[in-house]
């Protein structure tokens, strides 16, 4: 049965190929790549989550013998129904760039030599024992990563948390997913979206807040196209700082100030409750009011410290509140006219319309960023719009696992795998399952990402290993954290697959088996797991991140801890984590379900997902008929009184633009991958700034020439694009980062939500000359 | 004179009747919005049509009818359409007669702006890809007869090979410059489409999610640090 099966699925496979490739070329030869033999036999496909973005597309990678040699989208996966995205579609490219990093690298009289892997783990085992012994254990850490797979963040969660003791466990997520993870936190008391990508099909209106969905969700993004094609009312307004690929294919742009989207949220309110709008069946069953501190600060002091504590007010309070949010006030902060937030406002306030939100870097990477979460999900919770097909207040993530890994295993200082460090009984069943003594788990959070960064620079941390992420290309204020990495007396390991600017600065480099080539989960922004199996070999000497833990935790002595074999570790880790998550509000998927499905959401109860939580009927959790808001002690969902409070940094007379930075839709992150893709490099071969038309030419600067970019902390030359991609209104440039040769991170800012910690990298002042 | 004077007073006097009768519409309309959609008036209209016209090309897609996306004939051949060109990208001539009287450029865009089937040609008519730029005879124009001036020297680079996908599957790169060539759906759509470039999923609404411009570039290399 199970071989004809495999038989069948192989023959389809040949033919499929076959007779696509007929179709598409007809009569024409293939010359731009290279043939493998062709005994090597036809192409077999094997399902995996993309590596890039928290989408979480599935794909079928083509494997020829020992290579991956052609991907297509899986027709069977329900978040992109077999479409990609061009980095999906050629992203098995990223496995065979010719740099790849196949052999450990010691630094010695300062240069990378190659070393075994054995010397390689031995060394950092005996650096980790020693600094430990002198500076103690809160002088070690692991800085990780949203594109760690689950097991990878589990065992260095284990390893450091559970046995070493100490907090120092952070991943670049702090940088992409914190303020969305306080957001939830704070509003419904549980973290991740109650809703699914399901609410594209239903939705009747998008709203895209500071989202460029089209080129940084795409997949999503083709699939609300589609729902409009389909049907002639469906809306999607567009409402950013900067007019994108988005702001064109929506019904209407809406251009506002940098970080007035706090007050036009409020002026939606205030215009939903003016006009009674209010869903008040709802607002009094499920909804309660709360008041935070204000004036909270920006953290750009070394040990910044801030506490919110919430105060319960009445909805007459929080009306009052609202008083200085009239449309009329807020046109004169955001440059938003009041015709358009009463627009906004009278989509989200009409019953009969299905309104979705989607967010993601915009709303996250906010010196506010926990603020405009809580005020986004205010909108939907006072016409009751959540929670139900089609309205959804939806937070998308970056990384394709920031969920699964950071968010759901909890690899943040403060977090365990289920609650806080801070929580005895959450340190008691981590202790249980760990098998370590509960006394083990330091019951005190050390340091967020920034923080520790500052720490390595100030000497209180002096060992750091880092794991799949370029910190030194992403961290806001580079050349400082740069400039401490390189110290004397740190010892910095990375496991790496390409040289990247991280690894130059490290003392070892662990070369590091990518994505197929090793088996491991990916849990994506809609609470979908996915599990892939090694599809092809390791190169080299490379080694699965989870196994290059497992074999440093041996070596410090934890063998108790670490006691799983080869063949089985990740689903012998599998049925380890899913103990912490074992009830009907988090309960995971069983292994065995995994592997044969393109992805499983949680919670998974008596084997069916649950796609909209909070809502009975849809939500074993949720107790009685309708909405059940069980995250809060109070059962209800918080609508928070949350100001307008101005940047960090805002434009001056010596600094007049804002500076933005972002993504392209060609490259991930820091492109130490899709440069090595020759069309995703080709069709973005280095980086730029976006100049609006107007300020170009009041300065002389045109398409293509030198400008010189300054802020406080450094200075960047490059190429103007104008009319290009996107384009900034007037007073504010955009620049992507993903370009090593031009770190634009050594000219922002490491201003924080002082809530989530996490840095705005989207606002900070900067001039320009001519270059 | 009396006579037209009443006659211009009866007209103003139905035209105030009428005015009369459509007030309270007017500002029925303009205040009684609740849960109507407001139309915007928009203080700072942000430029859209920037990225080869992204605007408007999106607008046009949403315009075009599922049967045209659908529509499929095997009339034009690839060598036919470069036969109408100098090199990659210039404007091709007018095949067809043109008469004399046809000067305007309306009268080119009854048929190129629309597509759909010409009778006195026996075939479909392809689309331009740039109907904003309305005076079409500026750059192209019709064949000349009989033989050249002088004859010429001239060359060019030979037209892109099809099929240079990446990977066997992979969506194919966008071998031509995209300035007034942007509007995929123009060329790569519908009966009028050549039909060897004719995609096949044209239902997809964002064509540049997959297909990226190939443009010329060093492979990447790191500037190593010492």
């Amino acid at each position: 049965m199970d071989i004809s099966r495999r038989a069948f699925i192989k023959s389809a496979a040949v033919q499929s190929a076959a007779a696509a490739a007929a179709v598409l070329f007809p009569g024409i030869s293939f010359g731009a790549w290279k043939s493998l033999d062709p005994s090597s036999g036809s192409i077999e496909w094997k399902k995996t989550p993309c590596r890039f973005c928290g989408t979480g597309c599935g794909l079928l990678v083509g494997v020829s013998g020992d290579r991956a040699v052609a991907v297509k989208g899986d027709p069977n996966c329900s978040v992109n129904k077999g479409l990609c995205c061009v980095k999906g579609y050629h992203s098995v490219q990223i496995l065979y760039g010719k740099d790849r990093v196949t052999k450990a690298l010691i630094r010695k009289n300062g240069k990378l030599v190659e070393a075994s892997m054995q010397e390689a783990l031995d060394l950092v085992a005996a650096k980790m024992k020693e600094t430990i012994k002198s500076h103690g254990k809160d002088a070690v850490a692991i800085y990780g990563s949203g594109q760690w797979s689950i097991a990878d963040g589990y065992a260095a969660s284990k390893l450091f948390k559970g046995c070493i003791g100490t907090n120092n466990v952070e991943a670049n997520a702090r940088l992409c997913m914190a303020s969305a993870v306080t957001g939830f936190l704070t509003s419904f008391g549980l973290d991740e979206p109650m809703g699914c990508y399901d609410d594209i099909d239903h939705a009747d209106v998008f709203v895209t807040w500071g989202n460029n969905m089209a080129e940084m969700h795409p997949v999503l993004f083709s699939r609300m196209l589609a729902n409009r094609q389909s049907k002639s009312h469906v809306k999607i307004i567009d409402f950013a700082t900067r007019t994108t690929r988005t702001s064109q294919a929506a019904d209407k742009s809406i251009i506002f100030r940098p970080q007035t989207d706090l007050a036009v949220a409020n002026a939606i309110c205030y215009e939903i409750i003016r006009n009674k709008w209010v869903n008040w069946d709802f607002v009094k069953k499920h909804v309660s009011f709360h008041k935070g501190k204000t004036n909270i600060g920006y953290g750009t002091q070394d040990h910044f410290k801030f506490t919110d504590k919430a105060e319960t007010v009445d909805f007459e309070a929080y009306k009052a509140f609202l008083e200085d949010y009239t449309p009329e006030n807020v046109e004169k902060i955001s440059g938003v006219s009041a015709r358009d937030i009463k627009y906004m406002a009278s989509l989200y306030g009409d019953p009969d319309k299905k309104v979705t939100s989607f967010w993601c870097m915009g709303m996250n990477q906010h010196t506010r960023g926990t603020w405009i979460n809580n005020l986004v999900y205010n909108i939907h919770l006072l016409v009751g719009k959540i929670s139900a097909p089609g309205n959804s207040p939806f937070s998308l993530t970056g990384q394709p696992s920031a969920c699964g890994t950071v968010r759901e295993v909890g690899t943040l200082t403060h977090k365990l795998p289920h609650g806080v460090v801070m929580n005895e009984g959450a340190r008691k069943l981590a202790a249980k399952i760990w098998q370590v003594p509960v006394e083990n788990i330091d019951p005190k959070p050390t340091y967020h990402t920034v923080e520790m960064f500052r720490a390595l620079d100030r000497g209180d941390i002096r060992f750091m290993w880092i794991q799949v992420t370029n910190p030194m290309v992403t961290m806001p204020n580079l050349r400082r954290y740069r400039n401490g990495a390189q110290k004397d007396g740190r010892f910095i390991v990375v496991s790496e697959i390409y040289p990247t600017p991280t690894y130059d600065v490290a003392d070892v480099v662990l070369p590091s088996a990518l994505w197929i080539e090793r088996e491991g989960f990916f849990g994506n922004s809609e609470r979908r797991t996915q599990h892939n199996g090694q599809i092809i070999p390791t190169p080299g000497d490379t080694m699965c991140n989870t196994w290059q833990l497992i074999e440093v935790a041996r070596r410090l002595g934890y063998e108790k801890q670490f006691p799983w074999r080869r063949e089985t570790y990740i689903e012998d880790i599998w049925n380890e984590y899913i103990q912490f998550h074992d009830s009907p509000k988090h309960r995971m998927a069983p292994y065995k379900e995994l592997t044969v499905r393109s992805g499983i959401q949680w919670p998974y109860v008596n084997g069916l997902e649950t796609k909209w939580r909070y809502n009975a009927k849809y939500d074993p959790a949720a107790k009685g008929g309708g909405f059940d808001f069980y995250g809060k002690p109070d059962r209800k969902a918080w609508i928070w009184l949350r100001p307008y409070e101005p940047a960090a940094e805002s434009p001056d007379s010596e600094y007049p633009f804002w500076l933005n930075t972002g993504r392209v839709l060609e490259h991930w992150h820091t492109g130490s991958m899709t440069r090595r893709v020759p069309i995703l490099h080709k069709a973005v071969p280095e980086s730029y700034v976006e100049i609006n038309p107007e300020d170009a030419a009041a300065l002389g600067i045109t398409h293509g020439s030198n400008v010189k970019i300054s802020s406080r902390r450094g200075a960047m030359v490059m190429k103007a694009s104008i009319n290009g991609r996107g384009q900034p209104p007037k007073g504010m440039v955009f620049v992507p980062f993903f370009d090593e040769n031009y770190l634009i991170n050594e000219v922002t800012l490491d201003a924080f939500c002082p809530i989530s910690k996490q840095p705005d990298y989207k606002k900070c002042a900067v001039k320009l000359e001519r270059a | 004179m009396e006579k037209s004077d009443q006659k211009v007073g009866k007209v103003f006097l139905v035209f105030a009747g009428l005015c009369i009768v459509a007030l309270p519409f007017v500002v029925l309309s303009a205040f009684s919005f609740g849960h109507k959609e407001i139309d915007t008036a928009v203080i700072e209209t942000p430029d859209l049509d920037f990225d080869y016209n992204g605007k408007a090309i999106f607008e046009n897609y949403g315009r075009i009818s599922k049967d045209y996306l659908e529509g499929i004939s095997t009339e034009r051949t690839l060598s036919e359409y470069y036969s109408r060109r100098q090199y990659l990208g210039s404007p091709p001539y007018i095949p067809h007669k043109v008469e004399e009287a046809d000067r305007t450029q309306i009268e080119c865009l009854t048929c190129h702006a629309k597509g759909g089937w010409t009778e006195e040609l026996r075939r479909h008519t392809p689309l331009t890809p740039h109907p904003e730029q309305a005076a079409c005879r500026q750059c192209h124009v019709p064949k000349a007869e009989g033989e050249p001036f002088v004859s010429s020297n001239w060359m060019s680079v030979a037209p892109p090979l099809l099929g240079r996908s990446a990977l066997p599957g992979a969506p194919p790169p966008i071998p031509h410059d995209l300035q007034m060539r942007g509007n995929c759906v123009a060329c790569h759509v519908g009966p009028g489409a050549v039909t060897v470039i004719r995609t096949e999923h044209p239902s997809r609404g964002n064509c540049r999610q997959c297909h990226v411009p190939d443009s010329y570039a060093a492979p990447f290399e790191r500037k190593t640090r010492s």
